[in-house]
């Protein structure tokens, strides 16, 4: 233990105790870049509570000085209070920098008609910038973040297909009110041969090889009232906006994955399992959730995403 | 010795520190297994596998509650039953109520990530064990208060050694925390849920308070007790000051109990509130350092220690990240930092240099100084706690470092604008950023618990060693006999 004492800077003193054999102590002062370093966060204390909300007084608080914030309430009117984390929230929401410039160009905006905010590049420019957070937000969810969608379950905005229709104001409606896409199932209308003829007459109208005697039994359901598939899809096969049919003459597959697969025998397959069960989408209505300026930007983006109509 | 002539091993309760010294390394072990499973769910979702029992929701408690009650809380029964026992020169006043301090608090760490496992948790942070097991725990510990002041109270020293202060506040505080933050009302005798006494923000402020102050007592007081025993003895030094132990116990007891509430700035919660909370955690700073002086101090002019014990470098290591954690918690206190830092991975990434610097560091440490005299013998190998303290060391960089950069960059995306003063980032945007990060931060666990694997390796051998050693001695006492 004399070693240890040697070493030791100073004349510093142990203690004097001893535990455990050989544990002691020096009494060495406090450091004094530790002590005014203490003092000093004890006066950022102090002045931070002079200046802010700090102390519970009986039922109330102290409130803090030199600190009020000015305020536009939500019901118009302009109020002062003590330095406090809501008044500030409400102020910021309002009145910060970015809340004003974003202001500016939403109000622009919503003056604006569809044809106006399409032709002004700056508006669109805002438009997008606003729209994906929406669209990230709320939609991306099921359509994906870039609008691509899940086949077999959520429709692709980004492609050049649109079921319901692709003008502004059905984009619009889409949104607006939702959508229900339904076709009937016909697992217990047809059976195996019925079921495996029309698949091969749908995969014939977009041009895919198909065995042509069949095609043509299939075209003979399809196109009379042993199927009545005419009524939505039409006797040209390219589907009814208004029933959210869809076009089954182009290359774009939005529930059977026709594309997914090179091997004819399984392309006819998917589109039976199609025509066997049937197809029930709902899209939510979005008036609840969103307001009508954010349905109108969220328009132009969605229209916008899959080239517009 | 004041007891000559009797073997430590005899005259101190060891039997006891041992168990609680293999548990911590069990509980340790599984529990960094499960913190890396769930590290490693978060870069790949896959790895869920639609399984409840092991989603990330459910092994998250199992993770903490593994590491800091099983390995954390069992470290600390090892080590404050070994301190108490060489500074007061004293038997433990008991040795039943030791064991059954030792089965109570495995009883409950085991029931607890069961339960958690199968969906049974009260969803309070670090709180999550239902009533009964709440209760098993406030009986084990009153226990565990009741034989360590008795032990004290038979002391043969004249003097109460600084360690056992340090945790004498932590069974004290934790028993208070326990108790109160746990308040509840079961729905029914043979139901495992209860409804809190506690409702809304004070729910969440009672919460906290003890969420903050597990962190200040459990993981902070009990681990300066086990600094301020296993430095010095190492060391062979004389502690720096008395003077700053006693002032920085008393600030740091202090002041700790009134900071919980800084994790909830921005919330319901009334803003007095909130500045009580933010400056007590900035004058808390000072006070936190003072351990750090004292025992990084201590081993002024015995620095070349430093290139030559590998125990030495754990232990003054850990007293940097703590100096390191207790600098970054009030700096995220304030308000302003903390609108940044809240709910990113900052926070994270600020409790694991903590967790993994601090705490498992200096038990690492004291545990290489212990198991050997516990079994009287020498460590197995010293090469192997050098390859444990830089794979330990490397693993905690590469965590802290991804979690930085994951919460910080989080942070600002969230928060930046674009020139039409519209959020700049969807949410999702800033969760695909944290991918890289997240894959960061589960290669640091997989380095941090190489380090503890080749731990148990070195303490296994060194087990064995003693049980060979001692085989030889009465080998060879029994041939003497037979000649003589």
């Amino acid at each position: 233990m004399s070693d240890a004492k040697a070493k030791s800077p100073g004349a510093v003193q142990t203690t004097g105790h001893a535990w455990d054999g050989d544990i002691q102590e020096f009494n060495n002062p406090l450091p004094s870049w530790w002590l005014w370093g203490f003092y000093a966060t004890v006066v950022f204390a102090l002045i931070y509570w002079v200046l802010y909300p700090a102390w519970p007084v009986g039922g109330s608080f102290t409130k803090g000085v030199l600190n009020d914030i000015t305020f536009v309430d939500s019901d118009g009117s302009v109020k002062t209070t003590h330095w406090n984390t809501r008044a500030l929230l409400i102020r910021d929401l309002k009145e910060g920098k970015e809340a004003r410039l974003s202001q500016e160009y939403m109000s622009r905006v919503s003056a604006a008609g569809y044809a106006e905010i399409l032709a002004d590049p700056e508006m669109m420019a805002f438009t997008r910038s606003v729209a994906k957070g929406l669209f990230g937000d709320n939609c991306a969810a099921c359509h994906g973040a870039g609008g691509q969608g899940v086949i077999g379950l959520f429709p692709n905005l980004a492609d050049d297909a649109w079921l319901w229709g692709g003008s502004i104001e059905a984009v619009s409606t889409t949104i607006t009110e939702g959508r229900y896409g339904f076709m009937p199932a016909f697992r217990d209308t047809f059976n195996d041969q019925q079921l495996s003829d029309v698949a091969s007459y749908v995969l014939s109208l977009s041009g895919q090889e198909t065995d042509a005697t069949a095609s043509a039994r299939g075209e003979k359901i399809f196109q009379t009232e042993q199927g009545g598939c005419y009524y939505c899809h039409t006797h040209a096969g390219t589907g009814l906006k208004s029933q959210g049919a869809a076009n089954l003459t182009d290359q774009i597959w939005t529930i059977a994955d026709v594309n997914g697969t090179d091997d004819p025998a399984s392309k006819k397959e998917r589109v039976e399992r199609v025509i066997r069960n049937g197809v029930q989408r709902r899209m939510p209505r979005w008036s609840e959730r969103l307001s009508p300026d954010q349905i109108k930007l969220l328009t132009v983006y969605v229209h916008e995403l899959g080239g517009g109509q | 010795m004041a007891q000559t002539g009797i073997a430590t091993t005899q005259q101190y309760n060891y039997d006891i520190i041992r168990k609680f010294a293999v548990m911590a390394l069990v509980w340790g072990l599984l529990g960094m297994a499960a913190g890396i499973y769930i590290a490693s769910e978060l870069a790949w979702p896959f790895l869920n596998f639609d399984i409840p029992e092991i989603t990330f929701g459910r092994l998250r408690p199992v993770h903490t509650t593994l590491v800091i009650f099983g390995f954390g809380g069992s470290a600390l029964f090892a080590t404050s039953y070994y301190i108490v026992q060489r500074t007061c020169q004293t038997r433990l006043y008991s040795d039943w109520m030791a064991t059954f301090t030792f089965w109570g608090w495995q009883l409950a760490v085991g029931l607890g990530a069961l339960s958690y496992m199968f969906g049974y948790t009260q969803s309070r942070e670090y709180a999550e064990f239902e009533w009964p097991i709440d209760l098993l725990i406030a009986v084990t510990w009153v226990v565990y208060f009741l034989l360590y002041a008795l032990t004290l109270k038979r002391r043969s020293q004249p003097h109460i050694y600084v360690a056992n202060w340090f945790y004498m506040a932590f069974i004290l505080a934790t028993a208070i925390l326990h108790i109160f933050n746990n308040l509840a009302v079961p729905v029914g005798l043979f139901s495992l849920k209860s409804y809190s006494l506690f409702s809304g923000v004070q729910d969440a402020m009672t919460q906290w308070w003890y969420g903050h102050n597990a962190v200040g007592f459990f993981l902070t007081a009990a681990f300066l007790g086990m600094m301020y025993y296993f430095v010095p003895k190492q060391a062979g030094r004389p502690v720096y000051s008395y003077r700053l132990s006693i002032i920085h116990f008393w600030a740091l007891s202090f002041l700790y109990m009134w900071v919980g509430a800084h994790h909830l700035h921005w919330t319901a919660l009334p803003d007095w509130t909130s500045t009580l909370a933010a400056t007590f955690s900035i004058m808390l700073l000072l006070p936190s350092w003072g351990g750090m002086i004292n025992g990084i101090m201590t081993l002024s002019g015995a620095w070349e220690k430093l290139r030559t014990d590998p125990i030495m470098l754990f232990l003054i290591t850990a007293l940097s990240f703590y100096g390191m954690a207790t600098f970054e918690g009030p700096l995220m206190s304030l308000k302003s930092v903390n609108a940044l830092s809240h709910y990113t991975d900052w926070t994270i990434g600020h409790v694991h240099s903590g967790a993994l610097g601090w705490v498992a560091m200096i038990t690492f440490g004291s545990f290489y100084h212990m198991v050997p005299r516990l079994y009287d013998t020498r460590l197995y190998s010293t090469r192997l706690v050098y390859a444990h303290f830089w794979l330990a060391t490397i693993g905690i960089l590469l965590y802290i470092t991804a979690m930085w950069v994951a919460g910080i960059f989080q942070g600002l995306m969230l928060r930046s604008f674009d020139d039409y003063g519209n959020l700049a980032y969807t949410f999702v945007e800033t969760v695909s950023f944290l991918h890289e990060p997240y894959v960061v931060r589960a290669l640091g666990g997989v380095f941090f618990i190489s380090g503890v694997l080749i731990m148990a390796w070195n303490m296994y051998m060194t087990v064995r060693q003693s049980r060979i050693e001692s085989a030889e001695i009465e080998a060879r006492i029994a041939a003497k006999m037979a000649n003589a």
